[in-house]
């Protein structure tokens, strides 16, 4: 056991190999408030790379509707219940990570699903968290609700998978930061299923190795975001590079959401594993819940998101989501517009806050004809 | 059917060879058995990475446009690899589309695409495409006998086993040659004196057998289904319709002046998805606006539109609008998934939206809130009302003869006069007649005491009506010296909404009295700046004309009519034809005077006649009250003998009242034919299926457009062979042309369709083009190139968004209505008579606890409907016909503590259909990647064999109410109807049919669905006897038919086991005014998808029993909430995780660095 400083959590903690970050981090902010469950992202990712035998009920990405929607069934709600209380103090987790929980002889503290476990990959949908039993009126905070939480394998500083795999069969790519299981070299031991706590690692019967998604780094390496961010329409994805605390950069799309504007927030950050994907969390739920999946920034997150009508940089940096596959590892605002830019700070993407209101003439006299709105 | 094409061998074959299994096989020997020092900051060898590298490279790709009926029309691009299609992605071009000036849409319209489209890789390979044309064994046999008839016309019954009988492979000529003679000799057996004793004989109405004027053309009912979807290739089932007017001439020796054409069905209005109010108040078809200007208002109501789920590519809008600071109300009959993207929620009674919105109206109109300047110059509310005859006082009953010479934006256009095509009328064209029947009216101007008159040029700037009287009653003296006493439409309309104080509308719609009151208040205080979003919801209910009525009302009260940022839109279906207001160039052109030259523009000339498909879905039948007859004449169906259609599956397989028409009403049809690529149910119950051409194989390009996006779309020619023997729709349509040119010995019925044999359909879209407002100017040769880029191109509408009435309230031109203004009132007879002369509440029809389908209201002196009484009918007769024309009036009081006749027999439930995310209707919802998301139930390996598929059809039911029944999670249960006609009429007498009709499904714990309130999704495919055939025969259980390989999602039943279609007098009139379908030109009366029946499919009240547990093979409980994460069913650790109780010490997060 190493001693690592996850700056999530706000301290040094263990875990089974020595630091070692990547030369840069893949890393993406999703916005559960603009998610809308269509499942195009998991389509596109199933349709892409795992059609084939073995991989039917493998969904590197998936959907599910918080607070009764799994997959696989109950994953979180049990593991967080094998770790017991986890306690913050100041931005500091003081509780326990599942690393420092792991039972003895053991490098993390984990479960491993049955079978049965990935059938039902949809329950939940669209199930609230209390009942409607008559008529309501709910404003702002709502008393009965659910949000998407749209998930994929989170790239991992500190990978729970890597850390158990007994043959190091899993490795982190030094360009990018993206996780990757060697398929060659996996002998389907599936430590790496039971390790991960957001269990996205998954055994293949047919091919005897487990499984997970490669943040698509073949088209990363072409400066394309993944297939699960290109598809998505509800426009709640963008992939980039993030920066340690640090060296945060206010230009770096991340880096402004995630450190600068504290806005979007890891998923479990007390498992300790500072996973890459941040959400922007929903707006309407209440903040216990919030607090439990996102971490003490949720309250301050809200705040700062329900204000973005007033904030021009945020509101105008939000609509610039999924315009663009390329990579946008910088931006801008020009007035009214935002700006997308490469890394050499080329213009990529340009598009304006909020579409222009046009008025044709009624007549063309070139054509001659009459332009209606009642045809 | 037989098995696997070779391309779809092919297609599985790549799949699994670029699975994770060619990975183990292709990878390189391990590097070392021991393991790496630190795999964080290296990891030796990484050769094998190169496999995912090749799993993603493509060898080619194409675009293709993917277009069911849900408005979106997204332009994809497929990648293929050795030949085939292997996945599909974005174009990410809609932010290069530009109009004919050069103004270009952002690219926050991309991405365009959804699970739907992506999974379209499985689908054009998939086991049930319809491979190659079959004809049913039955139908071939009567065919070949020489269609041998019984003494009263009707084909013996034993070549009709449909849906049980055995299916025959054909080739394209074949098929075509079949479905032409069966034409001719139905049309031939219905015509004349001959036919007309055929039909009586068969029992149809006088009326009904009238209406064919005897051509037997006229029995044939065509539909291309929501055709603005494909603009040649599905309106050509219209042009085929036209050129029935060929054989109408051959049949009764006429010439082109005499024949007739066939019949073509509705779809905006079939689909329910028109809001019949819409033409009531504003005089044309629908108002709404392009969904990206959700940003422009400040108030977003979203009112029973699931928007994030229906409308999936324009869900941004929405949730980006918020950033942008509009606020989002969403109004809904439980926390629906839009719910969850709004800042208020209001969880409201299904089917009360009209009392809801009188509800606001009233604290508008009590606290004085409304817009009155608003009120003064766009709406009817300051006009007079006669108390006597309740119609509006007209100026010539005040001033004495003459009527005015009506100028703004307007021209009376005598009998004779030529008018000009749409694309070059700027002027509203009102037939002489009609404006002399008008007249003009009068308002009562309080500065003089004194009434003016006023016509329909005075609207907007200049409407002159400064300080009218709007409260309270005046006697007005007439020319001829009497007085009668008048109120302003705002007087009867505001006492009438007194009726729906905030406390009544709390206990009538659930609506909190206090969400009422701040909401109107909201409004009010930004006045034009709300756009009200409608879905498909309300209007599925039968007061959905009441509904947009009461809308509008509350609409112009706050001044949100026809502003981009302040509006009223109704969502539901692709509908606007008129868009491509150059459409009669194509469909109607005269086929006795065909133009062969591509370069001149054709001469339209229409024959075929349209006609609503409820009354196909009413078994053929207008409706009558005791003795009187409440169909109009100018909407009088024929008798359905022939139907053939495209691009749907809503006539027939997923039709409202589905098993009542496959049992009692497709008897009565002698031919059915489809035009199909995916085996669906319409296909089980048909006589001749047409296998045409995917979206990925069309070889003849088409186009489309939107009305709730600027993008005019093309769908390009594909470089995809295609994968199985099909043809395009459009040469379907050409083969069976010809083949009636041989059998008829008339040649134009081939030449017809010349541009399809000669491969240049291109010019039927270039007349179109041409002739459009606002498509003028654009080349199809050049739109088709952009498209191959993935690049559509922005309509050249007026404004962009769109908004219907921006003219209106911009340029002071008048509404399409008698006054020039949004007109509150009715003064028709019909309206009168069923007591809608003002915008009222009533119950629903059938999804009610209460007494079905009452008026509710306070004695009001404008409203004197005609009761069951004055009808004949006896008042306490609550049978379904009888209920849609029963105008009963009660109080809120009243009508509380009057039940459904059926509550007390354990109907309590309301069962309403609506559509969800992974389903366009029933696209591709079967397809297993789609399936296994869809719900709750979804598993690819079916532990449970009783699953009918990898997932299934379900119920949502509210925990406590199945708690009540004794219902777990996850059980299967029966859901039944109204007995006396659901799922059939006669179910009890007919075993046979009833074993396939019954509902049986699974029941889900849906917390978000109040008590009394269940759902199911509309999108699942019901089961057929081939299904429940299937599901006992085969080992594995799929509902899966042995002859045709069909795949139901129910063990038996559908959601439409509970529906059925139900027609309201107010949408039969003969004297609504409205604008034609295209064009300037208004008329009266019945007009397809304006002012004809809508349904409404969302209306039942149900009962559900028990039928088994839901655990696995019908043990224990189903596996979640075994677990205990299901709701209700909570264990101790899921009960923490609910409230967050698993962490402490949250609160602002301090010292991160």
């Amino acid at each position: 056991m190493a001693r690592v400083y996850n700056w999530q959590i706000g301290r040094e903690m263990s875990y089974w190999y020595p630091d070692s970050r990547p030369r840069r981090q893949f890393a993406a902010v999703f916005d559960i408030n603009k998610c809308i469950a269509c499942q195009t992202c998991t389509l596109a990712c199933k349709t892409t790379w795992t059609s084939g035998k073995g991989q039917e009920s493998m969904l590197w990405n998936n959907v599910e509707t918080k607070p009764y929607g799994f997959y696989p069934l109950a994953w979180d709600v049990k593991l967080l219940d094998q770790l017991g209380g986890q306690a913050w103090q100041d931005g500091r987790y003081e509780g326990r990570t599942l690393f420092e929980a792991a039972p003895a002889g053991e490098r993390v503290l984990g479960w491993r699903p049955e079978e049965q476990d990935y059938a039902y990959p949809n329950v939940g949908e669209d199930d609230c968290s209390a009942p409607v039993d008559g008529g309501a009126h709910f404003q702002g905070m709502h008393e009965a609700w659910f949000f998407y939480l749209a998930r994929i394998c989170n790239h991992c500083t500190y990978p729970a998978c890597l850390s158990s795999c007994p043959r190091g069969s899993i490795y982190k790519r030094p360009e990018d930061g993206i996780v990757l299981l060697d398929q060659g070299r996996c002998r389907g031991y599936q430590e790496c299923v039971k390790a991960c706590p957001y269990k996205k690692v998954f055994y293949n019967p047919m091919t005897g190795t487990s499984e997970k998604c490669i943040a698509c780094f073949p088209k990363m390496e072409q400066e394309i975001q993944p297939q699960c961010f290109v598809n998505c329409i509800g426009k709640i994805r963008l992939a980039g590079w993030l920066s340690t605390p640090d060296k945060a950069s206010p230009d770096n799309p991340l880096d402004y959401l995630v450190h600068i504007r504290k806005v979007a927030l890891p998923l479990f950050p007390q498992f300790g594993l500072e996973p890459n994907v941040y959400y922007i969390p929903p707006v309407h739920v209440p903040l216990p819940y919030l607090r439990q999946l996102f971490g003490p920034g949720a309250d301050e997150a809200v705040r700062i998101y329900r204000e973005a009508p007033g904030d021009p940089d945020l509101s105008g940096l939000m609509a610039l989501f999924g315009c663009t596959e390329s990579l946008i590892p910088r931006w801008r605002r020009d007035g009214k517009e935002v700006v997308g830019l490469s890394a050499d700070r080329r213009e990529v993407i340009r598009v304006p806050a909020r579409e222009p209101v046009r008025v044709l003439p009624a007549y063309d006299r070139n054509l001659g004809v009459y332009r209606t709105n009642i045809p | 059917m037989t098995d696997n094409g070779y391309s779809r061998r092919r297609f599985l074959g790549y799949a699994a060879a670029t699975g994770l299994g060619a990975f183990v096989a292709s990878a390189t020997d391990a590097w070392a058995l021991d393991a790496p020092e630190n795999p964080l900051a290296l990891y030796p060898d990484r050769d094998w990475e190169r496999a995912y590298r090749d799993l993603w490279r493509s060898d080619s790709q194409f675009t293709f446009l993917c277009a069911p009926n849900d408005t979106h029309n997204c332009i994809l691009n497929a990648y293929v690899r050795d030949g085939v299609v292997t996945r599909i992605g974005p174009t990410m071009a809609y932010g290069q589309a530009t109009d004919l000036h050069g103004n270009r849409a952002s690219h926050r319209w991309d991405p365009r695409i959804c699970q739907k489209g992506l999974a379209l890789t499985r689908r054009f390979y998939g086991t049930r495409r319809v491979r190659h044309p079959m004809v049913r064994a039955g139908f071939k046999k009567w065919v070949d006998a020489g269609f041998p008839r019984g003494a009263d016309g009707r084909p013996p019954a034993e070549y009709f086993n449909r849906a049980r009988d055995e299916w025959v492979r054909v080739t394209h000529e074949e098929a075509a040659a079949c479905v032409a003679a069966a034409l001719v000799n139905i049309a031939e057996t219905y015509t004349g004196e001959d036919g007309a004793a055929r039909l009586r004989a068969q029992g149809y109405e006088e009326e009904v057998i009238a209406a064919t004027g005897g051509a037997g053309v006229q029995t044939l009912k065509f539909r291309g289904g929501m055709p603005l979807l494909g603009m040649t290739r599905v309106f050509g089932l219209y042009r085929m319709a036209n050129s029935m007017a060929l054989l109408d001439a051959k049949l009764r020796g006429l010439g082109p002046d005499e024949a007739v054409g066939g019949r073509g069905f509705d779809n905006y209005s079939w689909h329910t998805d028109l809001p019949p109010g819409h033409p009531m108040v504003t005089g044309q078809q629908t108002v709404d606006f392009d969904l990206h200007a959700a940003e422009q208002a400040d108030i977003l109501v979203v009112w029973g539109m699931n928007w994030i789920t229906t409308k999936m590519p324009d869900a941004h809008w929405l949730t980006e609008a918020r950033l942008q600071g509009t606020r989002v109300v969403v109004i809904a009959c439980e926390y629906s998934a839009t719910a969850c993207k709004a800042d208020d929620v209001v969880v409201v009674r299904p089917g009360t939206t009209p009392a809801l919105a009188l509800g606001l109206a009233h604290v508008l109109f009590k606290e004085k809130l409304y817009d009155a300047d608003y009120v003064r110059r766009w709406t009817d509310l300051p006009v007079l009302v006669r108390t006597d005859t309740l119609a509006y006082l007209r100026a010539e009953e005040v001033f004495g003869p003459g009527q005015a010479d009506l100028k703004n934006a307007t021209r009376v256009v005598r009998p004779g006069e030529t008018t000009p095509p749409p694309a070059a009328q700027n002027e509203q064209l009102i037939p002489e007649a009609l404006r002399r029947e008008w007249g003009d009216f009068v308002w009562w101007d309080r500065r003089r005491g004194a009434p003016r008159p006023l016509t329909r040029d005075q609207v907007g700037a200049g409407s002159g009506v400064e300080d009218p009287l709007l409260e309270g009653a005046v006697e007005v003296r007439l020319h001829d010296g009497s007085t009668v006493r008048c109120r302003p439409v705002f007087d009867l309309v505001q006492e009438y909404a007194s009726h729906f104080d905030p406390a009544t509308v709390e206990g009538l719609t659930w609506a909190p009295a206090s969400a009422v009151q701040s909401l109107a208040r909201d409004m009010a205080a930004r006045p034009g700046r709300t756009l009200f979003a409608v879905g498909m919801g309300p209007n599925q209910f039968f007061n959905n004309d009441n509904k947009d009525r009461a809308i509008f009302l509350l609409a112009a009260l706050t001044g949100n009519v026809g502003r981009i940022s302040g509006n009223v839109g109704s969502y539901a279906g692709n509908y606007r034809v008129a868009l491509f207001n150059g459409l009669p160039h194509y469909i109607n052109e005269n086929p006795f005077d065909l133009e062969l030259d591509p370069a001149r523009p054709a001469r339209p000339r229409q024959y075929w006649k349209p006609e609503s498909a409820h009354y196909y879905n009413h078994e053929d039948h207008p409706l009558r009250m005791g003795q009187t007859l409440l169909t109009g004449a100018s909407h009088m169906p024929a008798p359905t003998k022939s139907m053939w259609f495209a691009n749907a599956n809503s006539i027939l397989g997923n039709v409202k009242w589905h098993y009542n028409t496959v049992v009692n009403m497709l008897p009565r049809i002698e031919m059915i034919a489809v035009q199909e690529w995916w085996w669906s149910t319409s296909c089980e119950w048909a006589d001749v299926v047409f296998a045409v051409d995917s979206w990925a194989e069309l070889k003849h390009p088409d186009m489309c457009c939107s009305v709730t996006n600027p993008f005019l779309t093309v769908f390009p020619r594909t470089p995809l062979p295609r994968v199985f023997d099909t043809r395009g729709d459009i040469e379907v349509l050409a083969l069976v042309g010809r083949a009636l040119a041989q059998r008829t010995g008339d040649e134009r019925f081939a030449r017809a369709w010349t541009f399809v044999d000669a491969e240049r359909t291109d010019v039927y879209l270039q007349r179109i083009l041409d002739h459009s407002s606002n498509a003028k100017g654009y080349r199809f040769a050049e739109m088709e190139e952009k498209a191959r880029r993935g690049v559509p191109v922005l309509m050249m509408h007026r404004t962009y968004p769109k908004s219907v009435g921006y003219e209106q309230v911009a340029e002071s031109r008048p509404w399409y209505t008698k006054t020039g203004r949004l007109e509150f009132y009715r003064e028709e007879s019909e309206f009168i008579d069923a007591g809608e002369n003002l915008p009222v509440h009533r119950e629903p029809v059938d999804s009610t606890f209460y007494e079905p389908n009452v008026i509710v209201s306070a004695p009001h002196e404008a409203l004197r409907p005609r009761g069951p009484a004055d009808y004949g009918v006896d008042p306490a007769d609550q049978s379904n016909e009888v209920r849609q024309a029963r105008n009963v009036v009660k109080t809120w009081a009243e009508l509380k503590d009057s039940p459904h006749p059926l509550a007390k027999d354990g109907y309590r439930y309301v069962f309403h259909t609506p559509k969800y995310r992974h389903g366009a209707h029933t696209l591709p919802v079967d397809t297993d990647v789609i399936a296994v998301l869809f719900g709750p139930f979804g598993d690819i390996y079916r532990h449970d064999r009783r699953m009918p598929y990898a997932s299934e059809g379900y119920m949502d039911i509210n925990p406590a109410d199945a708690r009540e029944i004794g219902v777990e999670d996850g059980d299967y249960v029966w859901i039944d109807s109204d007995p006396s006609d659901r799922p059939f009429r006669g179910w009890q007498k007919n075993a046979r049919d009833y074993q396939f009709s019954r509902l049986l499904a699974r029941a889900r714990y849906y917390p978000g669905t109040p008590r009394g309130v269940t759902r199911m999704w509309f999108n699942m495919y019901g089961a057929t006897p081939g299904s429940v055939e299937g599901q006992a025969a085969r080992r594995d259980g799929l509902a899966k038919s042995p002859r045709t390989g069909y795949q139901a999602m129910f063990r038996s039943g559908s959601h439409q086991s509970a529906t059925r279609g139900w027609l309201k007098p107010t949408w039969m009139t003969d004297s609504l005014v409205r604008k034609g379908l295209i064009g300037q030109g208004i008329g009266k009366g019945f007009l397809p998808d304006v002012h004809c029946p809508t349904g409404a499919p969302r209306e039942a009240i149900v009962k559900i029993t028990r039928a088994e547990p839901g655990g696995i093979g019908a043990q224990g409980l189903w596996r979640p909430a075994a677990l205990g994460i299901r709701p209700r069913y909570e264990s101790e650790a899921m009960k923490r995780y609910l409230a967050g109780g698993f962490v402490a010490g949250g609160g602002p997060q301090k010292g991160r660095s």
